[in-house]
């Protein structure tokens, strides 16, 4: 009777299981996840069930679902309260979730470092991404010196000048897809009409690429960035890592002996392009290959291009639902960089950065093993209530976020912190701080050219209930309709 | 704020943890002088890494493995941060490779490594495994058949398959019989728990907890009068960090494998079910019993894959592998490698290529190569020492499934497929063992 009773136990174990792997499987493997982690109402997460001690439970396929990917907030307040080192067992990562903890892991850049090679190199070839100390620092340098300072500051009256350029073409492109005049009134798609193309046309004035190889710079950074970390995208990403590499090399022969140059309003030398500048520049007392220069102008593609798109979309798509806000930044242009950085904390383009702990390391009671991968989860820096009060909350008016000028070291003083999006310490953007310029500029221009501008609804994605904006969550802002009064 | 083991954290300002003076050791390599550059052609676009966790896969992993084989020997799967080694001789080379790979415990996915010590490989416990192995089996089995004998039927995965290994292991405890349900139940998730899923953990932790209180007093009961039974044999084990524990039961139960014994009787006997002709060989020549028992574990190993964890950056199979990295090592893959095994698809029980004496895959009794088993432990590079080494427990698995597939033969008459069975192989979840969970059949009584 008792053996009996062994193999009724297993039949039941056996059949739980058994029912639940068949429901999923009779799905279509992309609808598997949608299935088992249904969309949500935003800032509710999906139960997941509780652990005998009431702590909720994470699992860790949710992280490759669309719930997590519109409405990620309230996932990551979870792990921050309940598990501030998540060891996911599935992707065979960690995920460190607090502001402190990962401002101590960027700053430890010995027991913290870069590694593993390939995620970006495959495609963009050797880069200071994945390089600690030293050999991070020397090929950092090489350009990222002429993106700070007076060489950033020499450059803000031309990237001006090309935001200008660009809005005052709009008249041009009336009844596109993208800009139509309607009884006195404009509509405008702001990615294609201003967001996607002006940070290339910053970057390529910036490296001293010639105007035509413009059309081929969407191209290369779209492939090249869609195709790291061994994405779908890798063989595209390696195609157009190719193509840009066999467009570079006849560049760079020809500025090793023929420098270029950047001119200011007034037609004077501001300084050397950057690619002139690559190739003028030496390590171990050796002039960098064309594969180096290559890499380097990869990264700086890659690297200048979504991002600081993402975030004039999103300066736009937040500000826009916010009138009150708006109504205050149009009065004081002096509150765009609020806007910027704000904008930033709460919705920044780029969720994290990987790393790998060099040394056995135990963390909130769990032990990590040398070499594990551990994920920087910026978004939820951001968002940490131990460091931003109401952090989903868009406020360009806290007081608890640093606004001024963006410090490598961060910034952590009388009750103000300084917002992760950029990373801190070490491996803090280089291009940082043109960002910030090229998305404060371009929006205060913006803002003068647009009448009363407010958000057309009725373009703009939709959320699950057919009525809501589609939230951003961990993407940026695809696409902003905005109608203005034409003067 | 976190601390390196043995070392006391440095703290900047802020509280910031900055630059401790550390000596990075060795002459080699560095990491970043290493060429990572891919170009065109190099790319891995004939497999995403979701084909490797999709539903397809878990209901029949084949053909993406057969694509990683053909294709990417030494695949880097980015979204599990993996790399799938797939190749036969790859496979048994990390196997083998103390130097630079290592294996960690079910105790350490759990995050529980210091719960209690695996007494697994203790003399004493080995020799109690070995004999109620050889005490009980025959037993169980024949009151498995004597209860299915009047019916005329039988489901052999969950009747049979599934039941034997577990009543083996509740008789090895001398557990009191009325306790077999709850052990089979708790027991079943204790192993369930140590994957990914957290519901499964939480579940395997509880279990955990619950076999400790419930060992606790017969442990101590046995260690007064003890029994010939594995709870006093893991009583009587003196190690210099103290006697053994409830906890310690409790972790070397866990540790041990259950599934190559449950999943490999039920796929051998699915394979056989549906290969007719196959079984008519082992009804004419029943020695042919311990090939089929090989071949089936070649064919459809229960356990699909080993993971091994590089204890330092290393350059293996083309690749740069950097110091943790996770390797996957499919058996799976490796025994269907045509480069190997010739019609390697297919379920041919005697098949001359291979080994027919040892099956694990590193070591090659007759110069054959075998299927890859895990979880029957490794085997020893000194076979013969020390000298009073008990049976291993491949070997144990390995008679044990003769003797029971002997009775099968003799006392189950024309044994088939229900005629409307429908059955297949399956893990419940991805990651677990993939075997047949529901095996109908009839014969005549």
């Amino acid at each position: 009777m008792s053996s009996n009773a062994i193999t009724a136990t297993l039949a039941r174990l056996i059949n739980a299981n058994n029912n639940i792997t068949e429901a999923e499987a009779s799905n279509s493997p992309k609808n598997d996840l949608s299935t088992t982690f249904p969309l949500m109402a935003i800032g509710d997460a999906l139960d997941m069930g509780h652990a005998d001690d009431g702590t909720p439970l994470i699992d860790p396929r949710l992280f490759d679902s669309p719930e997590f990917a519109r409405n990620p907030y309230p996932y990551y307040r979870i792990m921050r309260d309940h598990y501030p080192v998540y060891h996911d067992k599935l992707h065979n990562c960690y995920y460190i979730s607090r502001y402190a903890d990962i401002t101590d892991c960027y700053f430890d850049d010995q027991g913290f470092n870069t590694i593993p090679k390939g995620s970006s190199s495959g495609v963009l070839g050797n880069t200071q991404l994945e390089l600690s100390g030293v050999e991070h620092r020397r090929r950092r340098n090489l350009y990222g010196q002429h993106l700070v300072g007076k060489s950033l500051a020499n450059r803000l009256p031309s990237i001006e000048r090309l935001a200008e350029q660009m809005i005052s073409a709009w008249d041009e492109k009336t009844n596109t897809d993208f800009i139509e005049d309607n009884n006195g009134v404009r509509t405008i798609e702001l990615g294609r009409a201003f967001a996607n193309e002006f940070p290339i046309s910053v970057v390529c004035q910036v490296l001293g690429f010639p105007d035509e190889a413009r059309t081929d710079f969407y191209y290369w950074y779209n492939s090249m960035m869609s195709g790291l970390g061994g994405s779908a995208g890798h063989q595209q990403g390696l195609e157009a890592r190719q193509h840009l590499e066999d467009y570079i090399e006849g560049l760079v022969e020809e500025r090793r002996t023929t420098p270029g140059f950047l001119y200011d309003n007034d037609g004077q030398q501001l300084g050397k392009d950057i690619i002139t500048k690559l190739c003028e520049s030496k390590i171990d007392n050796d002039y960098l290959s064309t594969e180096e220069i290559t890499s380097n102008i990869a990264l700086v593609v890659g690297g200048g291009g979504e991002t600081t798109r993402g975030a004039i979309m999103n300066i736009w798509y937040l500000l826009l639902q916010h009138e009150d806000q708006l109504a205050e930044v149009i009065k004081d242009d002096s509150l765009w960089d609020a806007v910027f950085h704000e904008t930033l904390r709460h919705s920044t383009p780029i969720g994290g950065q990987p790393r790998h702990n060099s040394f056995d390391i135990t963390l909130h009671g769990i032990d990590i093993p040398a070499g594990s991968l551990i994920n920087m989860v910026d978004f939820s820096a951001n968002h940490d209530d131990r460091v931003f009060k109401d952090p989903e909350t868009f406020n360009i008016f806290r007081d608890d976020l640093y606004y001024g000028k963006l410090l490598r070291s961060g910034y952590a003083k009388d009750g103000r912190s300084s917002h992760m999006a950029f990373g801190v310490g070490p491996h803090l953007c280089p291009g940082a701080w043109i960002s910030h310029q090229e998305a404060a500029i371009g929006s205060r221009l913006l803002s003068k050219q647009m009448k009363n501008p407010r958000l057309n609804r009725q373009r703009m994605r939709k959320d699950i209930d057919g009525k809501n904006l589609a939230p951003l969550g961990l993407a940026s802002a695809r696409e902003v309709w905005i109608d203005y009064e034409l003067e | 704020m976190s601390t390196v083991k043995g070392e006391p954290p440095t703290v900047g300002k802020n509280g910031v943890q900055i630059k401790r003076k550390v000596s990075l050791g060795g002459q080699g390599y560095r990491t970043y002088e290493i060429y990572q550059r891919q170009r065109v052609g190099e790319s891995t676009a004939k497999l995403n890494p979701g084909q490797l966790t999709n539903a397809e896969f878990i209901n029949d992993p084949y053909p993406a493995l057969s694509l990683l084989r053909d294709n990417y020997p030494c695949y880097r799967d980015w979204r599990a941060n993996a790399f799938w080694i797939s190749r036969y001789d790859d496979v048994t080379s990390i196997f083998v490779d103390d130097a630079n790979f290592e294996s960690r415990s079910k105790c350490w996915f759990y995050g529980v490594e210091n719960y209690g010590r695996d007494l697994g490989q203790q003399l004493t416990v080995l020799n109690a495994q070995a004999q109620a192995y050889q005490s009980h089996v025959p037993q169980i089995m024949q009151d498995i058949i004597n209860r299915a004998m009047p019916s005329g039927n039988i489901n052999l995965a969950t009747e049979f398959a599934a039941h034997l290994p577990i009543e083996l292991l509740a008789r090895s405890l001398q557990l009191p019989v009325q306790d077999y349900a709850f052990f089979a139940r708790t027991y079943w998730q204790l192993q369930q728990g140590y994957q990914w899923e957290p519901q499964a953990q939480n579940n395997g932790l509880m279990a955990m907890k619950t076999l400790t209180e419930y060992f606790r007093p017969l442990l101590s009961q046995r260690l007064k009068n003890p029994s010939n039974d594995l709870i006093s044999a893991i009583a009587s084990v003196e190690l210099e960090d103290g006697p053994a524990t409830a906890e310690d039961l409790v972790i070397t139960l866990l540790e041990s494998d259950h599934e190559t014994l449950h999943g490999g009787l039920a796929n051998m006997w699915y394979l056989l079910l549906n290969h007719p002709e196959q079984l008519q060989l082992l009804h004419a020549t029943p020695r042919l019993i311990k090939q089929a028992w090989f071949e089936s574990l070649r064919h459809s190993p229960a356990v699909l894959a080993a993971k091994r964890f590089s204890r330092h950056e290393v350059e293996r199979f083309g690749q740069l592998l950097p110091e943790g990295a996770m390797m996957i090592c499919s058996a799976a893959a490796a025994n269907r490698d045509p480069e190997i095994f010739t019609d390697a698809e297919l379920f041919l029980v005697g098949r001359k290529d291979l080994c027919q004496r040892e099956p694990r895959g590193m070591y090659r009794a007759d110069g054959l190569p075998a299927g890859i088993t895990l979880g029957l432990g490794k085997p020893t590079k000194y076979p013969a020492i020390p000298e009073d080494r008990p049976i291993s427990l491949y070997a144990l698995t390995r008679n044990a499934v003769v003797e029971v597939s002997s009775m099968i033969l003799e006392q189950l008459t024309n044994l088939r497929l229900t005629n409307t069975a429908d059955p297949s192989l399956r893990s419940l979840r991805l990651g677990d063992m993939r075997t047949c969970w529901d095996l109908p059949a009839e014969f005549d009584n």
